[in-house]
């Protein structure tokens, strides 16, 4: 058995999913077949629902899988041919050649300046920019290596030029080089390869073929900074601003005769994020989106589409798109479309058109199903084992991640990515740590002593032109250079790009450095990327500071050139002042406890118990129920598979009940949870009111959700048997014969009953269109004349099975539309039976329309589980707005909590069907078990220290804690020949995550905050104040 | 003088700003107006701390010392503090900072802001910014 796995696809969810396996204990070949890692979400611009700027996030991940000694990055290299099974594959991988020598290429450039053949289409940026025939596809490229193009080349196509090789300093041109076959030999195989957006392929109706209609992807390049159009919003056909821009959604998707006939799931959202950024870019630009249905599926999206209308001013028509022409005069647009709110037929004039086309599986997924011997399902994307696992493919071994799947978003890609890690992990457990080298700093760590005169190094990033260009950056550095203190400073194009990491090093060594600067972006996504640079180079990891001149200088000063620059000098002269006190800090090790405590027996806390049982850990399971399985217990069928719930319930209640590594505790509670990462006590109450307790290194939170009862709301109340909700109707389906259904012939269901509000509950609860498109299926087949109505709003039917899923039910029911502002009315009749008559206004058709119905279901939201706040004290852990556990980043941590060591997954974060909630479980057990393979970890170095000899023991600090990593200790004190008893404060640096608050708190200044004491926060004060008011003094 | 020249003074007049901003929230809206490229007047000063309840109140005290003619501290909104509560006590010192400006320094209160700002705030960063930089240049600078 090999304890090593093959990812293929360097997208996020390859990303991701290596750097999980690298920590649980895998080294990891990842293959991408094109020149960079970064995939698709390098290409965007942000990403919703934060707007944080996508390559902010994702360039220190890419940088990270760069410098992991435990992965191998094979880009431009393709997957030929596999042969074995699992455990024991052979992969023969292709090596394309890049005409570069990728050992020494330092990323200059110098060979693209001077490179005479003409530009062609660059594909990064959706060939609305221009490369050379050598080029690399973006600045942030990882590896930072060059490639000819062959085709292009005139060297390589006609034998003539060679100016790149004349060019180049480090002598890495090598027009020779061949194809190439590489062998390895691995355990697991993970397929990540992501999607694609061909919006040529859909019909000449959607005007693809005009100039000004670009597709979604298209235009986030066209948005982004670093774009073709370096971020200001223009029409391709004339570079002029365009006023009126039109989102057309379902371009292609959910549509049987072109395109695909599932709903790609991300674009409601991702257009209101395109929508809300237009706007942002130019406040007259007018956005208006074409939508069908609003399907936001994911946490808080749906809210974040209203924002776009409430808060942005973007306008949202429901429509029909018939056909978009080109005024042939102004390349205008104009979008012939039927008005779904009135019905008439309408033209609209837009400058530019955004089609949100369809996502489909990346161009040579069947080939590759081919190579790997695994199937794909009806639309091409890659087929998943069962509904129940949809991380593993049809073949042993052979995991999937990702888009390649099936339509999703980037947290959901992560988390799955997380949980491929983990089930990888539970396959090869016994060869663990067999491939793996430890990160280990070849350069030991220098001694810096505090009476050591401060040798500082200071770098300037121009960001391309993003710094460069609104800030006078030489000026900068010859500014700096003048600084006591200050040995070298100097200007660099991407401080962020692996040559400038060697650099640095450079720079450290022959200055014999022990401080460094990075003036270039933020410290939150930037700083560890430089701190490890500087490990490298044998410096204490806090020995660094960072300026960011970018976010606060040169993007929000763009006219202002002058002040931008001096604002800048002033801010690396703060960040110099501090330098100059900076210490060296130590990180601890703490040893981790090797067993797990999974709070809720759900189905997601069950999923996760087991997957981190199997990897060898003892798990606790507490529940508070009297049996396991959580909401499952009360379903009936199944959706999408039609498969009765209780049959997998039985088999995963078994599964932990035999697991010999789960401890259950049912009817149970959590009463205490103290400690830290690693090392928490825990105190279980059982049913028998006793308390058990016992240590755990790591916590899953899976408490699950459950259904609103809307009491008071379309005459629900607890007692009516006539209105009631869907869960209800669930477990009457599941418990019950059909008789009950003897005297009902009319049913009305009404869909977002309490949710979507303008107040109270304003989510989307995403699974709820599911469960009634579902159930209004298996109450026709019980009494196929029921006569069933559906009230509903938008259908949620995102996600690749459930438009067709819904197509094929559609048949059983009538589908009335309201809208927020015509809340169906219901009155009870008077009479012999329950009868209801159902007064609504039909948005389709514009008429109210009246009716009887006999039994109303609901669909509410499902909401948090009960006495959430009490838990999240306990664990200390935030939840938000809605009252859902909030996670650590909302993109690219959805499983962290922001204290490290607690994790989350299933419905505790979001309402979610049983298979995400399934391998949502599975990633948090990933992210959890990471910290238990490693059997140990460092705490940081960003911690209070009390000084003893201040400190008056007055406890003020103790009340600040919000850690409770602060005790009063009673000390004795000899004075003369006295014993005297005194108080003074303690501070656990591992409970402590370094707020610095009781810094602030003390009355006598006996604390100091790490990194952030009282000196380094004044001289920083100082510098910028001083020098400014003893130049006002000269004046 | 006239009131004539005092206005030109003012509008002549750059003050320096200092903001204390906490890692989380606030900073984190300082980046997001940089990438939403929400602009705003150059005069503020940004120094990171994890949180705003790391601000103590002798560093705004120094900062007017050294003739800073604003500071602003800002952190989350209350009940989003990554440290659970570290936002309170900014809050709680922060009015019996008041007490001692007005009071012992006699310092107009105007000068020393508290605002919340989260994360997804970006906008609202660079409006906090431009409207205490105005508000600031409105009182013209802070002399001794």
């Amino acid at each position: 058995m090999e304890g090593s796995v093959l990812v293929i696809g360097g997208g996020i969810a390859g990303i991701q999913c290596s750097l999980d396996l690298t920590e649980l204990g895998y080294k990891v070949y990842l293959v991408e077949r094109t020149p960079s890692i970064g995939g698709r979400m390098a290409q965007l611009d942000k990403t919703f629902p934060t707007n944080d700027c996508s390559l902010c996030i994702l360039a220190p991940k890419m940088v990270e899988v760069f410098r992991n000694p435990n992965i191998e990055l094979l880009t431009y290299h393709e997957v030929k041919e596999i042969t074995g099974a699992l455990g024991d594959f052979t992969a023969t991988i292709l090596k394309k050649p890049r005409y570069i020598d990728e050992t020494k290429c330092k990323g200059c450039g110098d060979c693209a300046t001077k490179c005479p053949k003409i530009e062609v289409p660059n594909l990064f940026d959706m060939n609305l920019g221009k490369r050379k025939s050598i080029y690399i596809p973006f600045p942030q490229a990882v590896p930072p290596v060059y490639l000819i193009d062959p085709k292009l080349c005139l060297k390589l196509t006609k034998g003539v030029c060679g100016v790149c090789e004349k060019v180049c300093e480090a002598e890495a041109i090598d027009y020779e080089q061949k194809p190439q076959d590489i062998q390895l030999k691995i355990g697991a195989i993970v397929v990540a390869t992501g999607f694609e957006m061909p919006a040529e392929k859909l019909s000449l109706r959607w005007g693809y073929q005009y100039e000004n209609v670009v597709s979604a992807l298209e235009y986030e390049r066209i948005l982004c900074a670093s774009g073709p159009f370096g971020g200001h919003v223009l029409r391709p056909s004339d570079h002029e601003e365009p006023e009126k821009i039109a989102f057309i959604q379902c371009a292609g998707s959910r549509d049987l005769h072109e395109g695909v006939p599932y709903c790609s799931s991300v674009c409601c959202t991702y257009t209101a994020k395109e929508a809300i950024i237009t706007k942002e870019h130019s406040e007259k630009s007018e956005c208006y989106v074409f939508r069908h249905d609003i399907r936001a599926y994911g946490k808080n999206f749906y809210e974040f589409t209203q924002r776009a209308q409430q808060e942005y001013g973007v306008k949202y028509y429901q429509t029909k798109i018939s056909q978009i022409r080109e005024d042939p005069e102004t390349n205008d647009l104009l979008i012939h479309y039927e008005d779904l709110k009135t019905g008439e037929f309408k033209d609209f004039k837009a400058n530019l058109v955004v089609l949100a086309s369809p996502l489909v599986p990346s161009r040579g997924a069947n080939e590759l199903a081919e190579i790997l011997g695994i199937e794909l399902d009806h639309y091409n994307f890659f087929k998943e084992r069962s509904y129940f696992n949809k991380l593993q493919s049809s073949k042993d071994g052979i995991f999937l991640c990702g888009f390649c799947q099936g339509p999703m978003d980037i947290p959901e890609t992560v988390s799955d990515a997380s949980g491929v890690a983990s089930q990888v992990a539970t396959l090869l457990n016994s060869v663990k740590f067999t491939q793996i080298k430890e990160k280990e700093f070849e350069e030991p760590e220098k001694e810096v002593k505090p009476s050591e005169e401060p040798r500082i190094g200071v770098l300037i990033c121009h960001c391309g032109i993003n710094i460069g260009k609104y800030v006078d950056v030489p000026d900068v550095v010859e500014e700096i250079k003048k600084l006591p203190n200050v040995v070298h400073c100097e200007a660099n194009l991407y401080s962020c790009s692996s040559d400038s990491q060697e650099r640095i090093k450079e720079v450290i060594k022959e200055n014999d450095l022990n401080r460094f600067i990075v003036a270039s972006c933020t410290p939150r996504t930037h700083e560890t990327l430089f701190q490890v640079t500087c490990q490298e180079a044998g410096l204490n990891k806090y020995l660094f500071e960072m300026v960011n001149i970018r976010d606060q200088c040169s993007w929000v000063h763009m006219t202002e050139k002058e002040a931008a620059t001096e604002k800048s000098i002033d801010l690396v002269k703060m960040a110099v002042a501090k330098a100059r006190l900076l210490k060296p800090q130590k990180e601890e090790t703490l040893n981790i406890i090797p067993s797990a405590l999974v709070i809720g027996g759900g189905v997601a806390g069950m999923s996760a118990a087991l997957n981190i049982a199997d990897q060898g850990f003892e798990t606790y399971l507490v529940e508070k129920d009297n049996k396991l399985g959580g909401i499952l217990n009360y379903l009936n069928i199944l959706s999408p598979i039609q498969e009765k719930g209780s049959i997998f319930l039985n088999e995963i209640i078994d599964k932990v009940k035999k697991n010999k590594n789960i401890k259950i505790f049912l009817e149970s509670k959590l009463e205490n949870v103290k400690g830290y990462i690693g090392n928490y006590d825990i105190a279980v109450c059982d049913k028998e009111k006793v308390i058990n307790d016992f240590k755990v290194g790591t916590i899953i939170v899976a408490t699950g959700g459950k259904e609103l009862k809307p009491n008071g709301l379309f005459q629900y109340n607890d007692k009516n048997q006539n209105v009631i909700t869907q869960l209800e109707l669930e477990q009457k389906l599941k418990d019950q014969n059909g008789a009950w259904l003897k005297n009902i012939n009319r049913i009305t269901t009404i869909l977002c009953a309490n949710s979507r509000q303008e107040e109270g509950i304003t989510y989307c609860s995403n699974i709820c269109c599911a469960t009634a498109i579902k159930n209004i299926n298996i109450l026709k087949e019980i009494k196929p004349e029921l006569e069933i109505t559906v009230l509903y709003r938008d259908l949620q039917m995102a996600k690749k099975e459930f438009e067709d899923y819904y197509r094929q039910r559609r048949k059983d029911a009538i589908f009335l539309r309201y809208d927020l502002t015509n809340i169906p009315e219901i009155t009870k009749k008077k009479g012999v039976k329950e009868n209801y008559e159902i007064k609504v206004f039909d948005t389709n058709l514009q008429e109210e329309i009246e009716f009887q119905t006999d039994l109303i279901i609901l669909s509410t939201p499902m909401i948090p589980a009960d006495n959430l706040e009490e838990l999240a004290k306990m664990l200390k852990v935030p939840i938000d707005k809605n009252g859902f556990f909030l996670e650590a980043h909302v993109k690219l941590r959805p499983l962290d909590f922001a204290t490290d060591g607690i994790f989350l997954c299933g419905c505790a974060q979001w309402p979610k069907n049983i298979q995400d909630s399934i391998s949502q479980a599975n990633g948090a057990a990933g992210r959890a078990s990471r910290f238990l393979s490693a059997k140990q970890i460092k705490t940081s170095g960003l911690i209070s220290e009390v000084n003893p000899d201040k400190c008056i023991g007055c406890g003020k600090c103790v009340e600040t804690c919000p850690y409770n990593a602060i005790e009063l200790l009673d000390i004795k004190m000899e004075f003369e020949d006295l014993d005297l008893n005194i108080k003074q404060s303690y501070i656990n640096s591992a409970l402590c995550k370094g707020c610095g608050t009781c810094a602030a708190t003390c009355p006598v200044g006996a604390i100091s905050v790490k990194h952030y004491d009282f000196d380094q926060i004044g001289v920083m004060i100082d510098s910028y104040l001083l020098e400014k008011t003893k130049l006002l003094e000269e004046l | 003088m006239t009131k004539a020249v005092s206005k030109v003074e003012k509008e002549d007049f750059e003050p320096y700003i200092l903001v204390f901003c906490c890692n989380w929230c606030s900073y984190a809206g300082a980046d997001l107006a940089g990438v939403s490229r929400f602009q705003y007047p150059p005069n503020v000063r940004i120094i990171r701390v994890m949180c705003s309840g790391r601000v103590d109140p002798a560093f705004v005290l120094k900062a007017l010392k050294n003739r800073a003619d604003g500071v602003l501290i800002s952190g989350c909104h209350i009940g989003d503090c990554h440290y659970i509560s570290g936002n309170e006590y900014t809050r709680d010192r922060f009015e019996r900072l008041y007490n001692i400006i007005i009071k012992q320094l006699g310092v107009n209160e105007k000068r020393v802001k508290l605002e919340w700002v989260s994360a997804s705030e970006g906008k609202r960063f660079a409006e906090v910014i431009t409207e205490f930089t105005n508000e600031i240049k409105e009182l013209g600078p802070l002399r001794k």
